[in-house]
């Protein structure tokens, strides 16, 4: 392991000295704050890159903390997308926008599990397993394309229940934006706590073993297979989650969530960010989105290139991402300063 | 009988595309243990050559020998700027081919823009076979297809280069230790794997859509017929080609193409579960 980030080794004492621990707080507490200060259309972009940050940390609990490149994570976030866009209007009730999520995560869970199980079980590892994600993006994609009759087709579909709840005669449905955007940072901030915490102790050293050599724990006694696969399969329920939350806010989904390039962009915020460090990725979501919007106001096609170019890059120049890098600075810069003292 | 002969026929067509695509991509794994997400990007390449080629006033055979030089071309390029300094590291290949991959799209779409391009074999209409008539191109693809792997199949077995390159799958230490310069075969393989995707993608072009995002859609199936049939060998090749394209064609005459596509990719994860270095394992 780097020991970046919230990681492994450190245990949970050490918590609040932690910059990383600190630089959370600061962001949920500026996140909370934001919409005293901003006009709806901004406040819509901020949401949405909130739904993006928590889909780059599911795929940063499966990639950074269990060791599994997914190119399947589009999929996920496209399952749940869908199912809240195809069951949520069907359903007549506050509870609509729950049933969809229900309906996208356990479809998501459910996929996961018979691929994950028949993958993971067989001892498929590592590239192998990268590849067979791959074709989970395809495949869906093309589902999503084809089976236009409940897909939508192309154009996608439009439409998505309010989030809100029905029980016991209770009721409430939530249709102020700025209500919605404090649920999505809610629903964020919870999950990264959530994982977080699960790995700060001894489950996230189980993984970081299996991560580090598998078969030494295994012989340790520890099920990795199982762990492995109940890695992917909460996963890709939290990217589904992330899904469905998009198309609450957004009110449609189309085809290009849910394909390759999505996937590609959702690795290139981890990874941007650093993977395994949890907060990383989803500051690496909020700067990648800024940036792809600059790009991209100067042309379109340069976007893939960029993409493409930063991978190449980042192999060569900076293997665990950009934000570790900018990490490693003060300490440079404080070794210099004592063999400058030392010099003296 | 009158479709029987078609189905299979078809299911040929599919399968000799996937073990020309399939073949180069196989032979790098095997031997090198690299995963080239790039590898659909010769296809297209291949593909693109031709219709350039025709573009210009020239014809399909004109481009059948020149696709495989273009393809080498880049191919030698990506192996010494890329692939050569990551051997070591499997996952950074992957992320580094892939950003390859979509730079290779990119600068098509600019150059070509993102229409589809014209691409025409060589000859058209239908034959008469087996007392039915089919389309003679794909009798043609398929004869093609036969010879590009007997050829390879020939170098292999029959040659200096093949004895080296099964050396270097069996033992790379064990290779290198023998004086066998390890480097050069990595280099020729990927170059030759490359140009044999590029032949590929000109005798596939004909059939299909030659836009630059074309590569995806043969990138998969060539990892299924890879991972299903075992890396590193020509007879794994075949078998998850078989497997592959025999199901996927046979599966479109009873239900939709996007069902037939996730009935393969679980059929795929299956074997997998029971068979994990594939089918006929190097």
């Amino acid at each position: 392991m780097d020991g970046t980030g919230l990681s492994l080794g450190r245990g949970r004492n050490a918590a609040l000295s932690n910059p990383w621990v600190l630089l959370t707080v600061g962001l949920v507490g500026i996140a909370a704050a934001y919409p005293s200060w901003t006009d709806a259309y901004s406040l819509s972009v901020i949401r949405d890159a909130l739904i993006f940050a928590l889909l780059a940390l599911s795929l940063d609990y499966l990639w950074g903390k269990a060791g599994i490149l997914s190119f399947g994570h589009a999929a996920f976030f496209g399952i749940g997308a869908y199912s809240m866009a195809i069951f949520g209007p069907k359903i007549d009730s506050a509870n609509a926008a729950l049933v969809g999520l229900l309906a996208g995560m356990g479809i998501a869970g459910a996929v996961a599990l018979v691929i994950g199980y028949f993958l993971i079980f067989g001892g498929v590892r590592g590239a192998y397993l990268t590849i067979v994600t791959l074709a989970i993006s395809l495949v869906a994609q093309h589902i999503a394309i084809g089976w236009s009759q409940v897909t939508g087709g192309d154009s996608g579909l439009i439409g998505a229940p309010p989030p809100g709840i029905e029980i016991f005669g209770f009721s409430y449905v939530m249709l102020d934006p700025v209500h919605q955007y404090y649920l999505i940072l809610a629903v964020t901030a919870i999950a990264l706590l959530a994982i977080w915490f699960a790995c700060s102790g001894h489950y996230g050293r189980v993984l970081a073993a299996i991560q580090d050599n598998e078969l030494r724990a295994r012989t340790l006694g520890y099920n990795t297979s199982l762990h492995l696969l109940i890695v992917f399969v909460v996963s890709a329920m939290l990217a589904a989650v992330a899904g469905g939350l998009y198309d609450i806010t957004s009110g449609y989904v189309a085809p290009d969530l849910i394909g390759l390039f999505m996937s590609t962009e959702i690795i290139v915020w981890v990874a941007v960010g650093g993977r395994g460090t949890l907060i990383g990725p989803i500051i690496g979501a909020f700067v990648v989105i800024r940036l792809q919007q600059e790009v991209s106001s100067v042309s379109y096609k340069l976007w893939p290139m960029f993409i493409g170019a930063f991978f190449v890059a980042m192999v060569f120049l900076f293997p665990n991402g950009l934000l570790p890098l900018l990490r490693r600075i003060p300490r440079i810069v404080a070794s210099r300063l004592q063999r400058a003292r030392k010099a003296e | 009988m009158e479709t029987i002969v078609p189905l299979v026929l078809n299911a040929l067509t599919l399968i000799s595309i996937f073990m020309i695509v399939g073949l180069g991509l196989a032979i790098i794994f095997g031997l090198m243990n690299v995963i080239n997400l790039a590898h659909g990007e010769f296809v297209t390449i291949g593909a693109f050559t031709l219709s350039f080629v025709q573009a210009m006033g020239g014809n399909y055979w004109m481009a059948l020998l020149l696709a495989p030089f273009v393809g080498a071309a880049v191919g030698f390029a990506l192996e010494r700027l890329i692939v050569q300094h990551l051997y070591t590291r499997p996952m950074a290949t992957i992320l580094a081919t892939w950003g390859v991959s979509l730079m290779i799209q990119q600068v098509l779409q600019i150059v070509f823009g993102s229409g589809p391009q014209q691409a025409s074999g060589p000859i058209e209409g239908s034959v008469e076979f087996l007392g039915t008539s089919y389309p003679a191109y794909r009798l043609l693809l398929i004869s093609f297809a036969a010879a590009i792997i007997a050829g390879v199949v020939f170098i292999f077995r029959k040659t200096r280069f093949g004895l080296d390159l099964r050396a270097v799958i069996q033992n790379r230490d064990m290779a290198e230790a023998q004086g066998i310069n390890t480097r050069r075969v990595y280099t020729i393989a990927f170059c030759g794997a490359a140009a044999i995707a590029a032949i590929a993608g000109v005798l596939i072009a004909p059939l299909t859509k030659v836009i630059a995002l074309m590569g995806a859609s043969y990138l998969a199936p060539s990892f299924f017929v890879v991972i299903v049939g075992g890396a590193g060998s020509i007879a794994g090749v075949a078998a998850g080609s078989a497997v592959v394209g025999g199901l996927e064609t046979v599966l479109n005459y009873q239900v939709p193409v996007t069902v037939s596509q996730a009935v393969v990719l679980v059929a795929a994860v299956v074997i997998v579960r029971f068979k994990p270095r594939g089918l006929i394992p190097a």
